[in-house]
């Protein structure tokens, strides 16, 4: 049993120690006028430590700022066929394609992804190492096929989990993203030891929100909604630079 | 009751010359900041609140350090709390602000009271955050001079699992907080002069408080007409770091 830790840079963007690996997943370090984290970010890239893998969970811009990267390309990629296409565009060369139940090992730690479903393809993931499981559900909406993780993985010690039920305006409103009553049914299937809930403080500028996107940007709801469900499940609501460290449950 | 004329919040056009050509321009601002004040753990423990607080309310959140704080220099004459207010008073006036919440956490909201006490038309409410400053003979304030910061933390923190591991300005600063306090954590006169305030006031708590204990703050709240309190369960004397969502809901009840 080694530690396990995870300190939110900023919307979905995690560092995340485990097994004695450091991991980040979707990343997101560049501000457009329409794409604006709404949280100052913890750390810059310069300012990342040592990473041994990059998680991805889709292409959006702000899950997949390779741009912003490119000085850490020598460090290994996961993600779906549709992120493993714009990363060795840019010149990654370990790669690793992961699509639902596919796995790969960074070291002793083994990352899985699992389904997902957005408003393009995407996978969520269950990263294992040295005897700590978490969940990393990027911005997925709630998926049947979420029931069947315990039974394949055990017991999870942290889940990080979208919370804001983004809708797409011009798409009719169309939801892309779980919102807080499904991310605490999410909760209430993993029942993880910690959740933290993250992707919530996103904006797309002041007519962006009104024109383009619609999503909640309180996280609190979710931490009640998890009381009454799984009161067992402590709900950390961070802010970008906090480092959680969840007790071991064995 | 403090009257301000209603052309000064609502100017007349300027002329802003860029150099091509002169503007006429009329600016009309109805942001409503907030003046957010430290308190002895120092300046860090309540930027991550104030980036909240901006971000979420889409204001301004003015967040000064209080001069010898963080390695800053206090002139020697500025020392005790309400000369702290006034200087702020004339920062409000500096950056011509209009509706100001002045928020404060631990003295942070003595300095918050007292600046509200000051009757500045900017001012038009305060938040007070686990506040010190008031007597309250039944329940008083923990003596934390000679402490180390970590019997301090232990005492302020609900879970000192929480503390940052390694800040880059670890709190408190007792040295800075002697200056302004005398590290006597109150002022026996300020009681009767918050009854006079004529402002709304919230008071907030994080419970599990060993410096200033929930009663200390209900007892806040009861010294100021109108004023209401809110406790926050899952929080000692930083709420603002150890509950910031929590507080933040808070601040924004209508209650």
């Amino acid at each position: 049993m080694t530690g396990l830790a995870v300190t939110r840079v900023g919307h979905s963007c995690h560092l995340l120690e485990i097994g004695g690996r450091t991991l980040l997943t979707d990343p997101w370090f560049t501000v457009t006028p329409t794409y604006d984290p709404g949280e100052p970010l913890a750390m810059s890239v310069a300012g990342l430590p040592a990473l041994d893998a990059i998680v991805i969970t889709h292409e959006h811009y702000d899950h997949c700022d390779l741009d912003a990267l490119l000085a850490l390309r020598d460090v290994p990629v996961i993600g779906p066929g549709t992120v493993a296409v714009r990363a060795r565009e840019r010149g990654w060369t370990d790669v690793r394609e992961l699509e639902a139940w596919d796995s790969t090992t960074i070291g002793n730690v083994t990352v899985t992804a699992t389904p997902g479903r957005h408003g393009v393809h995407e996978v969520t993931y269950v990263i294992q190492g040295g005897g700590r499981t978490v969940f990393f559900g990027g911005d997925s909406l709630l998926v049947p096929a979420f029931k069947e993780l315990p039974g394949r993985f055990g017991a999870f010690d942290l889940a990080l989990l979208p919370t804001n039920g983004l809708c797409v305006r011009p798409a009719g409103g169309m939801q892309v993203v779980m919102n807080a009553t499904e991310a605490a049914e999410l909760t209430a299937i993993l029942r993880p030891r910690v959740a933290i809930p993250h992707h919530y403080a996103f904006t797309s500028g002041r007519l962006g929100d009104l024109m383009i996107t619609k999503g909640d940007r309180e996280p609190l709801a979710f931490a009640s909604e998890v009381a009454r469900l799984v009161p067992a499940t402590e709900v950390r609501v961070v802010l970008p630079g906090q480092r959680v460290i969840p007790v071991s449950g064995s | 009751m403090t009257t301000t004329p209603s052309a000064l919040r609502w100017p007349a056009a300027e002329q802003i010359d860029l150099g091509r050509a002169p503007l006429t321009v009329l600016d009309r601002d109805r942001t409503q900041p907030f003046l957010l004040l430290h308190g002895g753990a120092g300046p860090h423990s309540v930027t991550g609140f104030g980036d909240l607080l901006a971000a979420r309310l889409n204001t301004r959140v003015l967040m000064p350090t209080h001069p010898g704080f963080a390695g800053t220099d206090r002139p020697a004459g500025l020392a005790g709390i309400p000369a702290l207010a006034a200087l702020y008073a004339d920062l409000l006036d500096r950056l011509d602000v209009w509706d100001v919440t002045v928020a404060g956490n631990s003295i942070g909201g003595w300095v918050a009271a007292e600046l509200a006490l000051l009757g500045s038309p900017r001012v038009s409410g305060a938040v007070l955050i686990n506040a010190v400053g008031l007597e309250v003979p039944d329940h008083p304030i923990t003596d934390i001079s000679g402490l180390s910061p970590a019997q301090v933390q232990a005492l302020a923190w609900k879970d000192p699992g929480r503390v940052p591991p390694n800040p880059a300005q670890p709190g408190p600063d007792f040295a800075a907080l002697a200056a302004y306090t005398g590290m006597t954590m109150s002022d026996p006169a300020l009681g009767d002069r918050l009854a006079d305030l004529d402002l709304p006031v919230k008071v907030i708590w994080g419970a599990a408080d060993g410096i200033a204990g929930p009663d200390y703050g209900r007892a806040y709240a009861a010294a100021i007409p109108g004023a209401t309190f809110t406790l926050i369960e899952d929080a000692g004397h930083l709420p603002q770091l150890e509950a910031p969502e929590e507080l933040l809901a808070a601040v924004r009840a209508e209650r």
